[in-house]
């Protein structure tokens, strides 16, 4: 997984490439821990994301929680396989998909 | 017997020659037994020399009191008594060098004791025990019966004191142990596997003369019977029973086969540590070998790491493929159908081994004993075949893997490739993908932690409709994953709990998922009509 990062001020985009897997999300989750901190308008991007597991979702709704603390979070672009996932598991009523 | 009870010791000192002879003796006889029958030893600790005058008083003593010994005989004094013929006479025990084991590099560690590098080639055993000499004794008794029997083994040649205790001095040139070799250079793992299997080969096909070693399976039946009582549903008496059915054997057994106890000497492969030596089935090493590799450590994997040098995840690999290369067998479910009798014998006897240390508070005390419950309905004999034997070809169908998050490609790649044959719907494809790394990181993060097991992942596809089922199995703890509510989904973020949601995407993704635990395994079928 690539993850790229953009920063304006207190507003952070944050684009996913590849897997949101077991063995990626670790990545992903230090990424947020580091940046998080300060921001109060959170995007992720994931119009380049092929795949998510229940692993990258766990990440995603911590990113969440943080947010609903400090700021909003929008999520971009999910494919059509991951927004169904995102329907089933009930992610779609918590995340704002943009 | 009784007169040992009055036997003496007398200390002589000093020099002993003409001048004073008669004066030594008149002092000596003395502190002699009135009652010939009576032992003496002298102890020539702080004699320094002795002439042909002290040489014929000591005659007259062995006259007047037959069973003298002389103990504790300097090298200078012993080279006198062996050249006029006393050391044949009587008996005369040199005095032990001295070794001073401080700053020396401390090479093997065991429950009874620390081994030094004294010098480029010696190492000293030293024993925490200070009555060691008769330990000392029966090690070196043994070791000389296993080299004569066929064992490549080092004999200590010397006694030494080694503080207020004694060691054992062995020359081992260069000798590294494999526990040494694993941990820096693990390009030799299959080296090692191959020679540390080789070797037990080697020692369990001794066969052992009648008499000369305990036998193994006698203290394996103590901690069984001892457990009768101890583990419910008669489940206690089973495990007693299949021991007593273990076939009795003459056959050596090591007692202690880790890798630090298998040194490269050179390029010589010895086997050290013999004082364990007994004869039996070779199921009572291979428990020994599971303990240590994995029993001990089973709740903290950090055991491993100090006392091997290697950590848990290379000590279950090497454990495993041991155990595959002495069963000579690539088909995983015979290594654990092997596997699980060999852990049967371990769990009880670290279970009876804390029971008598009341040490039953532990972590460890809990696992072993909920594994030994686990396991014990789905064995039913504790006998296999060590070699040889029908060997069935592995299912091309299946993939056996050690259960780690690591091995998640390795699983979704074997499932992809069966999958991509049917030419079906990359969603599909990617849906499938998505519960195979649901379960297999499931079965990866709980079944077996905190040790470390393998799954086995089969694929078929069937026509009519077509449909592909995918089987997962391990023989960790049994759980069922089906058996876990389904999370709420429609709570907020905050309220949202974070386990659960992996099967319960699973469940949505696949036509059907059912569980099964069956012989001893945690069988998991997912099936998607495509």
């Amino acid at each position: 997984m690539t993850i790229t990062k953009k920063k304006d001020g207190a507003a952070l985009t944050i684009s996913l490439e590849g897997r949101l897997d077991t063995l990626t999300s670790p990545q992903l989750d230090a990424v947020l821990k580091a940046e998080l901190p300060g921001v109060t308008d959170l995007t992720i991007d994931l119009a380049s994301l092929e795949y998510v597991s229940s692993a990258g979702l766990r990440v995603l709704l911590s990113a969440q929680k943080v947010m609903n603390a400090q700021g909003k979070m929008t999520v971009l672009n999910p494919n059509e396989t991951i927004s169904e996932i995102f329907e089933v598991t009930g992610f779609s009523e918590i995340f704002t998909v943009g | 017997m009784d007169n040992m009870k009055n036997a003496a010791i007398i200390p002589l000192s000093g020099r002993i020659d003409s001048a004073n002879a008669s004066e030594t003796e008149a002092k000596l006889t003395a502190e002699l037994p009135a009652d010939g029958n009576v032992p003496v030893t002298i102890d020539m600790e702080k004699l320094e020399y002795i002439s042909s005058a002290g040489l014929r008083l000591i005659l007259r003593v062995k006259k007047s009191h037959p069973s003298l010994s002389v103990i504790n005989v300097s090298p200078e004094v012993y080279d006198i008594f062996e050249m006029t013929g006393f050391t044949e006479m009587m008996e005369v025990r040199k005095a032990y060098r001295t070794v001073s084991v401080e700053g020396c590099e401390v090479i093997g560690e065991g429950a009874n004791g620390k081994v030094y590098r004294i010098d480029g080639d010696n190492v000293v055993k030293t024993y925490k025990n200070a009555d060691a000499l008769s330990e000392i004794m029966h090690e070196r008794e043994v070791a000389r019966l296993a080299l004569i029997l066929g064992v490549p083994t080092a004999i200590s040649y010397d006694v030494v004191r080694v503080g207020n205790s004694y060691g054992s001095v062995f020359e081992l040139l260069n000798a590294k142990s494999f526990s040494k070799i694993l941990a820096n250079e693990p390009d030799r793992f299959d080296w090692c596997v191959s020679e540390y299997v080789g070797m037990l080969k080697t020692i369990h096909a001794i066969t052992v003369p009648e008499g000369k070693l305990p036998c193994a399976k006698q203290k394996i039946l103590s901690a069984a019977g001892r457990l009768v009582g101890v583990l419910p549903d008669g489940l206690g008496e089973k495990l007693k029973k299949m021991v007593e059915d273990i076939p009795e054997s003459d056959g050596m057994i090591h007692g202690d086969y880790h890798t630090k106890n298998i040194v490269l000497a050179g390029d010589e492969v010895l086997v050290i540590d013999m004082d364990t030596l007994s004869v039996g089935h070779p199921i009572f090493d291979l428990v020994q070998m599971y303990n240590a590799y994995a029993g001990y450590s089973i709740s903290d994997p950090e055991i491993v790491l100090r006392f091997q040098g290697y950590d848990a995840a290379t000590a279950h690999r090497f454990w495993h493929a041991s155990l595959a290369k002495y069963l000579e067998t690539t088909d995983e479910k015979k290594v654990a159908e092997v596997e699980n009798k060999v852990r049967c014998l371990s769990y009880a006897y670290l279970l009876d081994r804390a029971i008598r240390h009341n040490d039953t508070d532990s972590p460890e005390y809990k696992l072993w004993r909920e594994r030994l419950l686990a396991l014990l309905p789905s064995v039913d004999s504790l006998v296999f075949e060590c070699s040889g034997g029908e060997e069935t070809a592995p299912d091309p169908d299946a993939l056996d893997v050690e259960a780690t998050n690591e091995n998640l490609p390795t699983v979704v790649d074997f499932v992809n490739s069966r999958v991509e044959a049917t030419d079906c719907s990359p969603k599909a494809m990617m849906q499938i993908e998505l519960a195979v790394e649901e379960i297999f990181v499931n079965i990866a993060n709980y079944a077996y932690a905190p040790e470390i097991g393998r799954a086995t992942v089969r694929v078929s596809v069937t026509d009519d409709p077509l449909t592909v089922t995918i089987t997962f199995i391990d023989r960790g703890v049994p759980y069922d994953p089906l058996k876990r509510s389904d999370p709420d989904v429609t709570l907020s973020a905050e309220e949202r709990a974070i386990g659960g949601l992996g099967i319960f995407m699973t469940k949505k993704v696949m036509d059907d998922v059912t569980y099964e635990y069956k012989d001893g395994q945690n069988v998991l079928t997912l099936k998607k009509r495509l």
